[in-house]
């Protein structure tokens, strides 16, 4: 009751201001009157009387201050005055405001930018209701499709037999669903289309959305009746591709599809937001039950393991008690199918467990692929808003100390110095918020870059850069923030002075104290550039390795194309022979083709098949990776460039009935033969029955398939259709390599027809350079090095800045000195080193401070750098001089000024 | 800048003024007026600490204003004690007295 007449009495003094100060004048004259009258009644003249009330009461213009400063309103009236006053005094040096706005906008931007998608990938969870009840059954990202026990035991990747069996014996989850690891590009072709299209699918269990609990935009999505062999085929599709392929017609549910050459009815479409159980880029765009599995043998083998799982835990359930009840079936699962793990593999059973983790925010694939790099970035991107705030504490303490005979006047006059500070404070506040909200401009537009560069090569990425309301409290907080950091000193020093002192030297005298915080800080600042500049020099010189080694095949002129399984298109393994015989004879033919080959997959395309093998003569050796291999066409290795070093390449004598032969790399050869010519020895896969089944007729160089850092992994390449008798084919091509005269983008479309001629079915999911494809294995390094050369080239902008400011302002503070000097006889020379010799100490003690810093940041980022040193002297050496350099010329500019000062004008300056 | 009156003061004072309004309404001078006469001259206040008072008492429900005309038909701002004043009032004086019994006692003990 009291607290809102309070309020309402205080919001009618604001807005009906006029009005309440004319009552009180009214009434505190009429309380001077009516005494008065009383004086005067006691003889006193009128005069008299009021001047001994005044004396008797107070004055009534310091009283009517007094009554007014009573209430809660007076301080929202006050810092309104100070927020005016602010403003009115930043546009009186438009210059100097448009510097710290710019500064800020660029550094709350940045920070900002890098937020958002920290917020995106790091933070945010699902769009499910109740995100938090869901657990994932593994806490790794082991893909795709393995038998045997798990790494260190944890058991990540599921056959369909164990989910059942999990899923039946755990009462504790709502629903345990179960989802392919990777999503599968799948072949779709509508009724009245031309050509099918390359699309992305997921094949999930039937209670995968009522497990998430996402709701349908259109028709309906999967239920658990729909993932039966004897139900129709249904399928769900993807918010955005019914938006971008069927314009949200609501006749597409219902409609049928064909997706690799089977016919699907569209069940329903899934809701906007939902983008699956990974936040990845590419995400699925249908999503089908776990029953069509198209090769059937991942399904019904209880030996193969390929699903994840998450659950939707009942709240009264502790995630710790049935993680234990989940090993404990695991256990008893494994115990009763010993047959279908490998013997290699039994020492292992006992270890395997379950880790249960939190899958609110699905399975975090990008979380633990860009958790580094973006908290690196987020790193970098705050020491570059330190760097902005200590130019601007800089610039501000120079203005101060400008406006101290102000500060004197306002402090002789009766204004205390925690009225200073908050009037200090509040200018610096204003400008950090017109640099926040400019800064959220910078980081809409910075974010949507970041996505670019960190996802190129991906047509769609579900990460929002739209100001969500975190990244708004994010920019505001971190304004307000930088406000006060770089406002505290400033406004403290200001607050400080001595108003005798400063009115006494007429601007003359100043406090050195205030000098010696600007000196640290613009030494803070070198230091961290040093650090910013050192940084970028190494993951620049580091990508440069990267992009730049020799790889054991060559990118110029070559092309590849990737295919969707020619499985999708119908072919069988006795058709394919002839197929892939029309693609060797017609691609060839394309004006300005070198040479052509096919493959199962192409180098660094991010594909890799392993397999332990078995040579003649030989025990079978567990202990290391089981070396890569795949099958490629004739004139595979001089299409990519990778050399022979001994024997024969596959050529076109390698028929299903000529002798099968193998090639290995340098790796296999050196790993399984160290001290014999392995051409002619034997080799098989699967197990010892298998150890004669190819013969090595030829070594190649090492090349890198996988991964682009550690060295090239053992690897055997086998004919495309020379398959042990009585097994199946295993590894289909799906990627074709060119290599072309001129420029490889030239020759795409040609291409496409070509490989349309020989079948329109064959769906090609991309056609790239083969540089681009080496490239794209470097998004996250790009991001980085790009990212902090950025910041690099800022922070030397800024540290120039700060010392030119610094010098600028010491010549000017020092005109009459320099005068003095001169009519004495120093000439230019003297006092430009004078000038100079400040400022290079300024410097050379930001060095000694940054580099062993810089030193000290370059140890963190040694595991991210390829081919340079933590301490590469070379750019070390490189960034201390560019920084010195810039910084010296900033300097030399007000430095030169000072050599002109006219003795006479610098002796009546005052 | 403004001389704060000390807490006993500032709360006494506040008692004082809802006293001199219990038996009439008043305008601030007559207020002055009666707090010297009624103290024989002990207390003096300055406009200050006495519209600072108003405006506190008021903001806390304890008296409201009105205008009116004063016996000489001047315009004054006349104040008085709402309900929730005046029970203030009886309780604050019987705490006042409680007060400086213990107080007296306290003092003659010794």
């Amino acid at each position: 009751m009291s607290l809102l007449r309070n309020i309402a009495s205080g919001l009618r003094s604001l807005f009906r201001k006029e009005r309440v100060n004319q009552e009180l004048d009214e009434e505190l004259s009429g309380f001077l009157e009516m005494a008065a009258e009383e004086k005067m009644k006691q003889g006193m003249s009128r005069k008299d009387a009021l001047r001994a009330v005044r004396l008797e009461r107070g004055n009534l213009e310091v009283t009517k201050g007094v009554v007014r400063s009573v209430g809660w309103e007076s301080v929202v009236e006050g810092f309104w005055r100070d927020v005016r006053f602010g403003v009115r005094s930043l546009r009186k040096s438009p210059g100097f405001s448009a510097v710290v706005v710019l500064t800020l906008t660029l550094g709350i931007g940045a920070n900002t930018a890098i937020f958002t998608l920290l917020n995106a990938v790091m933070l945010e969870s699902l769009p499910v209701p109740n995100p938090a009840q869901l657990y994932r059954l593994g806490d790794n990202n082991n893909c795709c499709v393995m038998t045997g026990t798990q790494n260190d035991g944890s058991f990540v990747l599921y056959s369909y037999s164990l989910y059942e069996f999990l899923r039946d014996h755990t009462p504790e989850f709502e629903q345990l669903a179960a989802f392919e690891s990777y999503t599968a590009d799948l072949s779709v072709r509508g009724p009245r289309d031309s050509a099918a299209e390359p699309y992305k699918g997921e094949l999930v269990s039937g209670n995968y959305f009522q497990m998430l609990g996402v709701h349908a935009s259109a028709g309906r999505l999967l239920t658990p009746a729909d993932d039966s062999r004897s139900a129709p085929r249904m399928a769900v599709m993807s918010y955005r591709t019914w938006q971008q392929r069927f314009a949200r017609d609501p006749a597409a549910v219902g409609s049928r599809l064909s997706i690799d050459g089977t016919s699907y009815i569209i069940a329903g479409v899934a809701a906007p937001e939902f983008y699956g159980d990974t936040l990845r880029s590419d995400p699925p765009d249908f999503w089908l039950p776990l029953v069509w599995e198209p090769e059937q043998w991942r399904l019904q083998s209880t030996e193969v393991e390929w699903l994840y799982l998450v659950g939707r835990l009942k709240p009264e359930f502790a995630p710790e008690s049935v993680q234990a009840r989940l090993t404990v079936a695991l256990q008893q699962w494994l115990a009763s199918h010993r047959d279908v793990i490998p013997q290699r593999d039994w020492d292992e059973i006992p270890r395997q467990h379950v880790r249960l983790t939190p899958a609110a925010r699905g399975v975090e694939q990008l979380q633990t692929d860009y958790a580094l790099a973006l908290r690196l970035l987020a790193t970098l991107s705050a020491l570059l808003l330190l760097i902005a705030c200590a130019n601007i504490a800089n610039l501000l303490l120079a203005r101060g100390s400008a406006n101290q005979s102000q500060t004197a006047v306002r402090l002789a006059l009766g204004g205390t110095r925690g009225r200073l500070i908050r009037q200090s404070l509040t200018e610096s506040v204003l400008l950090a918020v017109a640099g926040g909200v400019m800064g959220l401009y910078v980081a809409y537009a910075g974010s949507q870059a970041l996505l670019l560069l960190a996802f190129r090569g991906a047509h769609y990425v579900p990460i929002s850069v739209r100001p969500s309301v975190p990244v708004l409290l994010f920019a505001v907080t971190l304004s307000l923030a930088t406000g006060i950091v770089f406002g505290i000193a400033p406004a403290w020093m200001a607050s400080r002075s001595n108003p005798a002192d400063a009115l006494r030297g007429a601007g003359r005298a100043k406090g050195e104290r205030s000098s010696t915080l600007q000196k640290s800080l613009i030494v803070v600042q070198v230091a961290l550039s040093i650090v910013l500049l050192a940084g970028a020099g190494l993951l620049t010189k580091s990508l440069r390795n990267l992009e730049g080694q020799h790889f054991g095949f060559v990118t110029d002129g070559r092309l590849i194309v990737s295919l969707i399984n020619p499985e999708a298109a119908g072919y069988t393994d006795e058709k394919l022979p002839a197929l892939y015989q029309r693609l060797g004879t017609a691609l060839p033919q394309i004006p300005g083709v070198l040479s052509v080959s096919l493959s199962t997959y192409s180098p660094l395309e991010g594909n890799n098949w392993n397999e332990y093998v078995y040579i003649e003569g030989k025990r079978p050796d567990y202990s290391e990776t089981p070396p890569s291999w795949l099958r490629v066409g004739p004139h595979y290795f001089e299409t990519i460039g990778t050399r022979l070093l001994q024997g024969r390449a596959i050529d076109e004598r390698d028929i299903p009935a000529a002798t099968h032969v193998a090639v290995i790399n340098d790796t296999f050869a050196r790993r399984f033969f160290p001290n014999e010519n392995p051409i002619g020895q034997h080799f098989g896969m699967r197990d010892e029955r298998h150890r004669a089944d190819y013969e090595i007729v030829g070594i190649v160089e090492d090349a890198k398939y996988q991964d682009t850092r550690g060295p090239a992994y053992a690897t055997f390449f086998l004919p495309l259709l020379q398959v042990p008798s009585g097994e199946p084919l295993r590894g289909w091509v799906s990627a074709i390599e060119f290599h072309v005269a001129g420029r490889p983008e030239n020759i795409e479309p040609v291409l496409r027809q070509s490989i349309a001629a020989v079948d329109p079915n064959l769906t090609i999911l991309k056609v790239q350079s083969f540089g681009e494809q080496v490239a794209l294995n470097f998004n996250q390094e790009r991001l980085i090095a790009r990212l902090t050369e950025l910041f690099g080239l800022l922070a030397l902008i800024l540290a120039c800045l700060g010392l030119y400011g610094l010098t600028a302002y010491a010549v000017a503070r020092r005109t009459n000195e320099f005068g003095i000097r001169m009519a004495l006889g120093a000439n230019r020379r003297n006092v430009l080193g004078l000038v100079l010799r400040a400022t290079l100490a300024h410097l050379g003690l930001g060095l000694a401070i940054g580099i062993p810093a810089a030193l000290a940041g370059g140890h963190l980022l040694a595991h991210q750098l390829y081919g340079v040193k933590s301490y590469d002297p070379a750019i070390f050496g490189a960034a201390a001089l560019v920084l010195a350099a810039s910084a010296t010329f900033a300097a030399s500019v007000p430095a030169r000024r000072a050599t002109r000062v006219d003795p006479i004008v610098a002796l009546r300056y005052e | 800048m403004a001389e704060k009156p000390s807490d006993l003061v500032q709360g006494t004072l506040d008692m004082l003024i809802l006293k001199t309004l219990e038996l009439e309404p008043m305008h601030g001078y007559g207020i002055a007026v009666r707090l010297e006469q009624m103290s024989k001259g002990v207390f003096r206040l300055n406009a200050g600490s006495l519209f600072v008072a108003f405006q506190r008492l008021q903001r806390a429900g304890l008296i409201r204003s009105e205008w009116k005309a004063t016996e000489n038909s001047r315009r004054a701002k006349y104040y008085l004690l709402t309900d929730q004043g005046r029970k203030r009032l009886n309780n604050e004086t019987r705490e006042w007295g409680r007060q400086v019994a213990a107080i007296a006692r306290i003092l003659e003990a010794s």
